[in-house]
């Protein structure tokens, strides 16, 4: 029988072939995936992300253990679409116009597919209609807007002012962090929530889609 | 008049010509180059530990030979004696000589890494502050911590910012003694594979900063006041440390 601990201990340990190998013992088995992801995937990434916040984990043991995640991810999800199962929420997410620093905003996107959301990353330096564009199409619940340097936040208040003017800014929560963002440019710029790093940005993205289930 | 001046390490050389040139008496403290990429949390704790320091010493300002770099010195207070700071995004502004030459150079060339003398002959300092990253010791410390296959990924990962630049430009600023600063950076575009270019920049801004020639290009800390980013033109301003925050 799959070992779920063993695939616990996989994520937690950025051991990705043991996560893709029990992960595939355990579809063998036929287990329910949404039950693997609820019971096993993101208990083992909030156990990360609080390792990160306490210092024990740094940069490299996050995008080890997001790589383990991730391969029992990819194999998982063709599964929970079949099985129409709902991602903890959607999200939309990219670094803004001028800024090409993703280092960041991968680690989010991936602590967010860790925490059961469904991501779609549009990458870097993207333009405020690309993002309202994004909004329209796909409905996301959340969109996370990143920068690095101190001369693109200001893109972060374009792209909002750039959904207000299409109509959407009511449909979406955004969220913004990076570098030279604090939580008073965050609220100055008409952003809903603001993380300090990626481990409170699930927190947070969980407390906008799910409120009773915020942990 | 007196001042402290409490700089950044890899503007080393050229606050050191603002000194010389300065008619001001100047102390001076320099902090370790890139504490940004130690974390902003800690640069800006090392700052304000280095302003508090100079507390009831009699002088008249203390000047910051730093950008806002980040968040790096939003919330930096000033307690009884002011602080000066040029208003400049990173330490690129202060190089090129103007807040707005830097963000005309920014648009027309994005994906630029930029280089400086400081930034040529410190860059081993640097690496040694990236420890939040894990990169200081380079691929084979990253093999022998997390595993051959792990290890290459990670450096993978970690040096994926290379993929985001095409060009690397060294500022020079006229300080530089010779040719060999330019050299390497154009030897290490040439390795990254990036277009090398050059910029003729300027020690103005850090000349008026330690001159006490500080009209609308600085900003003057009140006692009791913190900085704070502005994320506009003025790239920082001041608000009384009793102002609740928005």
């Amino acid at each position: 029988m799959a070992n779920l601990k063993k695939l616990y201990d996989a994520v937690l340990n950025g051991d990705a072939k043991t996560a893709v190998a029990v992960t595939q013992e355990a579809i063998a088995e036929k287990l329910d995936p949404a039950v693997l992801i609820s019971d096993t995937m993101i208990p083992a990434m909030a156990e990360v992300g609080r390792l990160y916040e306490c210092e024990e984990y740094f940069v490299p043991e996050l995008l080890l253990a997001a790589r383990a995640m991730k391969g029992s991810l990819t194999l998982l999800r063709p599964l929970l679409a079949a099985s129409g199962t709902k991602p903890t929420g959607k999200v939309v997410i990219g670094t803004v116009k001028g800024d090409l620093h993703d280092i960041g905003k991968n680690l989010v996107a991936s602590m967010l597919e860790g925490g059961g959301f469904e991501v779609t990353d549009l990458g870097a330096d993207v333009s405020p209609d690309k993002f309202v564009s994004s909004v329209r199409e796909l409905k996301p619940d959340l969109l996370c807007l990143s920068a690095l340097l101190t001369v693109t936040a200001p893109s972060m208040r374009t792209t909002i002012e750039a959904l207000k003017q299409a109509g959407l800014r009511e449909s979406v929560k955004v969220m913004v962090g990076g570098a030279p963002v604090t939580p008073e440019f965050a609220r100055e710029i008409g952003a809903d929530g603001y993380s300090e790093n990626a481990s409170q940005a699930v927190v947070t993205a969980r407390q906008f889609c799910h409120p009773d289930k915020a942990a | 008049m007196r001042l402290l001046l409490i700089g950044c390490g890899v503007l080393l050389r050229e606050l050191s010509d603002a000194i010389v040139h300065s008619p001001h008496l100047i102390d001076v403290q320099f902090l370790p180059t890139g504490l940004h990429d130690s974390g902003l949390k800690k640069m800006r704790e090392h700052i304000q530990e280095a302003t508090d320091a100079a507390e009831g010493k009699g002088y008249n300002a203390i000047a910051l030979g730093y950008a806002l770099c980040g968040t790096g010195l939003a919330d930096v207070q000033a307690r009884s004696v002011p602080l000066v700071l040029p208003r400049a995004h990173d330490c690129i502004t202060l190089l090129m000589g103007s807040r707005e030459k830097y963000k005309q150079y920014f648009n027309a060339n994005p994906g630029t890494y930029f280089r400086s003398i400081g930034w040529v002959e410190r860059a081993d300092e640097l690496q040694d502050q990236v420890v939040g990253l894990g990169l200081e010791g380079g691929l084979e410390a990253l093999i022998e911590k997390y595993g051959e296959d792990s290890g290459r990924y990670l450096y993978e990962e970690l040096m994926s910012y290379e993929h985001s630049y095409s060009r690397l430009t060294f500022i020079s600023t006229g300080l530089e003694v010779d040719d060999s600063f330019r050299q390497k950076a154009q030897v290490e575009a040439t390795e990254k594979n990036w277009k090398f270019d050059e910029f003729a920049g300027s020690t103005t801004l850090f000349h008026r900063l330690l001159a006490g020639d500080w009209n609308d290009d600085f900003l003057v800390v009140p006692p009791h006041h913190r900085i704070v980013a502005t994320y506009d033109d003025q790239i920082v301003g001041a608000v009384a440390i009793d102002e609740p925050r928005k």
